[in-house]
């Protein structure tokens, strides 16, 4: 969003729910997403007054730095928001720490303690601790049992720990995972993070379904054809083809990502709005949903890879020329497939998802396609009418729009489609929090309703286990379509549409 | 809302037996239960119009020392029974201290302190100590100590439990125990004090209630308008936390104004201000001007003079409004008024806001006029002069009706351990902008 003349009324009104003392215990301090995303948030957080004065950060990772050189590397990558603030800034890093930790090592975890108790009288911070696992998926159930053989987790009321995706590799994985977890923590202590759910559009996805009269009603089969979901990136694999080449789109955006907002959408409404009552109802339209033809998955799925494109001027390499990617790989930057829920909400709808690297535009959103008036009494424009559409713009542009007929000005009685649309940026004008700042501040606040729960996870993994095991088994059944750079993915992912005589949206 | 009542019967226990009895408690009858590690939340709960409600026979008992819907009834009756005016607000001092005029002599059973307000007690405060005196001022103290623990709701992590003490008589009895006070509070954990009274009642007894750096809560519409804005002030300047439930009642309002200013295309204007106009319930200002020294404080305003109104002669309001004038930061003029407004159902608190008007002059653009009302009073006074003819931003502010229990849980649920600083700017200018 675009940053406007702020609004001066607007400031300090957000005084929402403040945290309790207590110190964030970052695992994996020295990695990109610290200094990129979990630091920058929680001096976000502090600058909107929302930290209490006794709060403190541990980072800790294997490096032997000191607090002073912790803090001056995270100086370093935020030296233009500290610039902004540097005052600010100066007080937050007084709270901030350094521990040199390996998980792996049960002494380090003995000096963290001692180091924390230290923290603890040091902050006033009352041995309330949230653990952020930055770490490798692969140290997410050693981390959390080296947490609770060192009865840091002991406390369920004042102990909590987050853990990033990917939660899990398959649905197998996911549930031994969640086993090993929930024997070092009580689930209401586990937070299992997926930042789209930090974003405001995303959250808006159950405020415009369930504060509004006007749309539940017609939220069904009865009124809606079918549901499109697409996030789309520009960029390509960047530096992450490392961890890319073993997890793919159908594992980094469509797993955790793209199922959350079709659960989001899907979902039956709470029967009031907390974690529970939320968690429960998205538990269920996952379990609800299932891929077009599970038996032929093939038949519902398209895989992509992108190749070489751009322009003469800005080439754009293919993904298998990218440095770090296997010349032969097989792991796909793009998947588009169908879906159904089956129950009575939306028996027979079709859902398709797709996503994809290197796609001509960065842009999420949610499309729902009404079903067509029965008669059409008047010509249309364009030949038919076009069908209304609700599109709710995740990023960028976020907002939503409403397309429908009217009336084409002129002697006849023709209809044309036009655009009713919502913009954040106009209705709001004021950029939206960072995902992560919302969802560090609700870990940290004990509340779990934006982060998922295990058998979210489960359902979500268990949803696409047949392509899983498809892909590992028989790739060959479900090929990697080349698709040009910059293009709309490959022409194989317009058939799964087709079928049914429809396009995807082109934004 | 359901109150809850505590674990135990609360025990009648000697004044010098409560902290060796609250000790025997935790160890034995509790051991186990996970003590909340919350706050301690010590009330001021004199509850004199349901005190004298109850004395003169207008309700029963028992007196429970927070608001129900019959004691509401019974208050706006009682108004015109003993003849004060009919924007007389229901918890305003002035009526409690008029139904002490008359004769009655029922009694009833007092559970003050000894039922917890379920929108409380989910915060699960680790000691909630109730001060309640009586009206009968020579009555000798009596101290009572339960257990309770609030029943988890579905999902939660099991009953982290508390304890309440009360401390009940008269005045004198109550100012020669209060070293009783200290021992109770501890200091591993935060105190809040809830003054739930007027801010015209005695200040030595707050002053030894609420010292540093105990978490204070008032209310600055249950009292002289000075005295509360100068308590209020004084509190802040001292560097204490303090809540207004006053200020916080004004939420609706500010989010409402703010509201009308969020899409970019209006904002330009709010640099344009030439008028604004408060309409307020009754005689009694505090709010308005809050609300006015906010906005004046957001737009850089700066306070240039102020007076009174006087009252018209016409008018049924008792007392006029306030004038005043500040000056933008381009150096234009603003005009302010405070005007009271008669109303035949006044809400709970005095000096509600029915309404406010702000008129905005950007150069080379049409006059903008920004009216926000109540859902009780309506917008036609600050409709008139034309200004419908203006391009008009007209809002309806939603007041939901709540009950101080309410806005203290909302409060504890947010821990506020410092003032909010919106209201640390405004409330020092509110109080310059009330005339002497």
């Amino acid at each position: 969003m675009t940053t406007l003349l702020t609004n001066p009324l607007r400031v300090g009104l957000r005084q929402e729910r403040v945290i309790s003392p207590q110190c964030i215990v970052i695992f994996g301090a020295s990695g990109d997403l610290t200094h990129r995303k979990l630091v920058p948030a929680l001096f976000e957080l502090f600058r909107q007054r929302r930290l209490p004065s006794e709060f403190a950060v541990l980072g800790c990772a294997r490096r032997p730095w000191s607090d002073e050189e912790f803090r001056s590397k995270m100086a370093e990558a935020m030296a233009d928001t500290i610039a902004e603030h540097p005052g600010a800034w100066e007080h937050f890093a007084q709270g901030m720490f350094y521990e040199p930790v390996d998980l792996q090592q049960s002494d380090h975890l003995v000096r963290l303690g001692t180091r924390l108790e230290t923290i603890d009288r040091l902050r006033a911070t009352r041995g309330n601790r949230t653990f952020y696992l930055s770490v490798s998926p692969e140290f997410y159930g050693s981390g959390c049992r080296a947490l609770a053989s060192a009865g840091l987790l002991a406390d369920p009321e004042r102990s909590r720990v987050v853990i990033e995706k990917p939660f899990g590799r398959d649905y197998g994985s996911a549930q031994g995972l969640n086993k090993v977890v929930q024997a070092c923590a009580k689930e209401s202590q586990i937070f299992r993070i997926d930042h789209y759910l930090g974003k405001e559009t995303v959250q808006n996805i159950l405020v415009l379904r369930f504060a509004n009269t006007i749309f539940e009603p017609i939220w069904n089969r009865n009124y809606i054809a079918n549901v499109q979901i697409t996030a789309a990136e520009t960029v390509g694999v960047e530096e992450r083809a490392g961890y890319y080449e073993s997890s793919g789109a159908l594992r980094d955006m469509v797993q955790n990502h793209l199922t959350q907002i079709l659960a989001l959408t899907t979902m039956e409404p709470p029967g009031r709005f907390d974690a529970e009552a939320i968690r429960n109802e998205k538990a269920k339209v996952l379990q609800a949903a299932h891929l077009a033809n599970e038996q032929e998955p093939w038949q519902c799925c398209v895989r992509g890879q992108y190749s070489s494109g751009g322009t003469a001027a800005r080439p754009l390499s293919g993904y298998r020329d990218e440095p770090g990617v296997n010349p032969n790989s097989t792991t796909e930057t793009y998947v588009a497939m169908k879906l159904f829920i089956d129950n009575w909400r939306w028996q027979g709808v079709p859902f398709y998802l797709r996503t994809g690297k290197r796609l001509p535009k960065r842009l999420s959103e949610v499309v729902l396609t009404f079903r067509e008036a029965p008669v059409h009494l008047f010509d249309a424009a364009g030949g038919a009418p076009t069908p209304n559409q609700l599109i709710l713009r995740i990023q960028p542009d976020e907002g939503a729009e409403f397309k429908f007929e009217v009336k084409a000005p002129g002697s006849g009685m023709r209809s044309r489609p036009v655009d009713m649309g919502f913009s954040y940026d106009d209705s709001f004008g004021e950029p939206s929090d960072e995902g992560y700042v919302r969802l560090l501040a609700d870990a940290m606040l004990g509340d779990p309703t934006l982060y998922t729960r295990s058998d979210e996870v489960e359902a979500a993994w268990r949803l696409y286990t047949p392509l899983l095991e498809l892909i590992e088994e028989a790739p060959w059944q479900l090929p990697v379509h080349p698709y040009e750079a910059r293009t709309w993915g490959p022409a194989a992912a317009d058939n799964l549409l087709a079928e049914e005589g429809l396009i995807w949206r082109r934004p | 809302m359901s109150a809850q009542l505590t674990l135990q019967a609360p025990l009648d226990v000697p004044p010098a037996e409560v902290t060796p009895y609250l000790d025997r408690l935790w160890k034995g009858m509790l051991e186990g239960s996970s003590g909340a590690a919350t706050f301690t939340l010590l009330v001021w709960e004199p509850s004199w119009l349901e005190q004298q409600l109850v004395r003169v026979g207008l309700i029963d008992g028992p007196i429970r020392g927070f608001d129900r819907s019959d004691l509401m009834t019974a208050a706006r009756q009682a108004v015109s029974d003993c003849g004060l005016p009919l924007s007389t607000a229901p918890m305003d001092p002035r009526l409690a201290w008029a139904l002490g005029q008359k004769p009655g002599h029922q009694s009833s059973a007092d559970l003050r302190g000894q039922v917890v307000e379920s929108a409380i007690s989910a915060h699960m405060p680790r000691r909630l100590i109730t001060l309640a005196p009586t009206l009968d001022a020579g009555r000798p103290l009596e101290t009572m100590v339960a257990a309770y623990c609030p029943l988890p709701e579905e999902g939660g992590t099991g009953a982290a439990c508390g304890d309440a003490v009360v401390l009940r008589g008269g005045m004198g009895a109550i100012q020669q125990n209060l070293h009783l006070i200290q021992p109770l509070v501890g200091d591993d954990l935060p105190c809040w004090v809830w003054w739930n009274s007027s801010l015209d009642e005695p200040l030595d007894m707050l002053e030894a209630l609420a010292p540093l750096p105990r978490r204070l809560v008032i209310d600055t519409s249950l009292g002289s308008p000075r005295r509360c804005l100068d308590v209020l002030v004084a509190r802040i300047d001292a560097g204490q936390a303090v809540n207004d439930l006053n200020w916080l009642r004004l939420r609706s309002w500010r989010e409402s104004l703010a509201m009308v200013f969020d899409p970019p295309s209006r904002r330009d204007a709010l640099a344009h201000v030439v008028q604004l106009d408060i309409d307020v319930e009754g005689d009694h200002p505090v709010k308005g001007l809050l609300l006015a020294a906010w906005i004046a404080d957001r737009l850089g305003w700066h306070l240039v003079a102020s007076r009174p109104i006087p009252a018209d002669s016409g008018s049924s309001s008792e007392s006029g409004g306030i004038a005043a004038e500040f000056e933008r930061t381009d150096g234009v003029s603003v005009q302010f008024r405070l005007m009271p407004v008669p109303m035949g159902m006044p809400k709970a608190h005095p000096g509600a806001i029915v309404g406010l008007r702000l008129i905005c002059e950007p150069k080379g653009r049409p006059q903008l006029c920004v009216i926000l009302c109540s859902e009780s009073g309506g917008c036609m006074r600050l409709e008139s002069g034309g200004m419908a003819a203006l391009e008009l931003a007209e809002e309806l502010v939603p007041l939901p009706e709540e009950h101080e229990e309410m806005e203290m849980a909302r409060l504890l649920s947010g821990g506020h351990d410092s003032t909010n600083p919106l209201l640390a700017s405004a409330a020092p200018l509110a109080a310059r902008i009330l005339p002497d």
